[in-house]
């Protein structure tokens, strides 16, 4: 009923800060990986590797225009990740409303019959 | 929530809790709780439908529901077990363990929950009994770990991703 597979890799993704930044910077806009990789003191080849794992989990996806390639956010894997605990809620909230009009049925009939 | 109605400790980040008030007499919130004949007329959202029901109300007993969709197909079973019944208090059961206490195989119930309903009699807006009800869902830490708002407790996830999650929204 409730759809939660494969999210594992996202958050194994998300544990590590340099890949969180690079969420972070993609928020607003699609970047250059040279823009990408600026604010970080790392060799390039490392840096690069932190963008494939969020490639493969599909938080982002990357095109290469001429010599460029840039990479942009999928907001969509992000939604799957925070959807899950909102929708336990929303199932217990309608159980609880079917079992309070349930009550009041019953009560109506106690009432009449004196019994349950 | 921890006091003598639930004592023990839940964690806002994993659990649900849910307080209701209802102008019936405790023994009804009960037996809606712990009858068959009534549960399967109220536990499962709709257009989803519980088919069948078992009960055997005492630890270790069974809890057993059966659910249907709303194109007729039948899902498989719950088979929980009863970890707590004290009669119109306190109705604790899980979906990890089945009856007799023998834990499920959870392979294919990814996330494993045990769940409460703490009753209360409380007085009415006509002055008869009424009852206050809390509904408690335990999740693992594994369920809270898939959960937006879990992810303060993966460290640092921080101001920028919560910003990032709400953009996503708008999306």
């Amino acid at each position: 009923m409730l759809e939660h597979g494969g999210m594992d890799g996202v958050f194994k993704a998300l544990a590590d800060p340099t890949r969180r930044a690079v969420i972070a910077q993609l928020s607003c806009r699609r970047r250059a990986v040279s823009e990408l990789a600026q604010p970080f003191d790392m060799a390039l080849p490392s840096f690069v590797q932190h963008l494939k794992v969020l490639e493969r989990c599909g938080l982002v996806r990357s095109e290469k225009v001429g010599r460029v390639r840039s990479y942009e956010l999928v907001p969509k894997r992000l939604r799957e990740a925070e959807s899950w605990l909102c929708e336990q809620r929303q199932m217990w909230e309608q159980r609880l409303d079917q079992l309070d009009a349930y009550l009041e049925e019953l009560k109506a009939t106690e009432d009449q019959e004196g019994t349950l | 929530m921890s006091n003598n109605n639930f004592p023990w400790t839940l964690n806002p980040k994993l659990d649900l809790v849910l307080e209701r008030v209802v102008d019936v007499p405790v023994h009804m919130v009960w037996k809606a709780w712990t009858d068959p004949k009534h549960l399967v007329k109220w536990f499962t959202p709709r257009p989803w439908k519980t088919v069948e029901c078992k009960i055997d109300l005492r630890p270790g007993g069974q809890f057993y529901t059966v659910m249907q969709s709303p194109e007729g197909e039948t899902q498989p079973p719950g088979n929980g077990c009863y970890l707590e019944v004290i009669e119109n208090q306190r109705l604790v059961w899980t979906g990890a363990l089945g009856p007799g206490f023998r834990p499920n195989d959870t392979s294919e119930a990814p996330f494993l929950f045990t769940a409460a309903i703490v009753l209360e009699e409380v007085k009415g807006s006509d002055g008869k009994p009424a009852t206050k009800y809390t509904a408690i869902a335990m999740h693992s830490e594994e369920a809270g770990c898939k959960t937006h708002s879990d992810m303060g407790f993966h460290e640092g996830w921080g101001a920028a991703l919560d910003q990032l999650v709400e953009l996503a929204k708008t999306w």
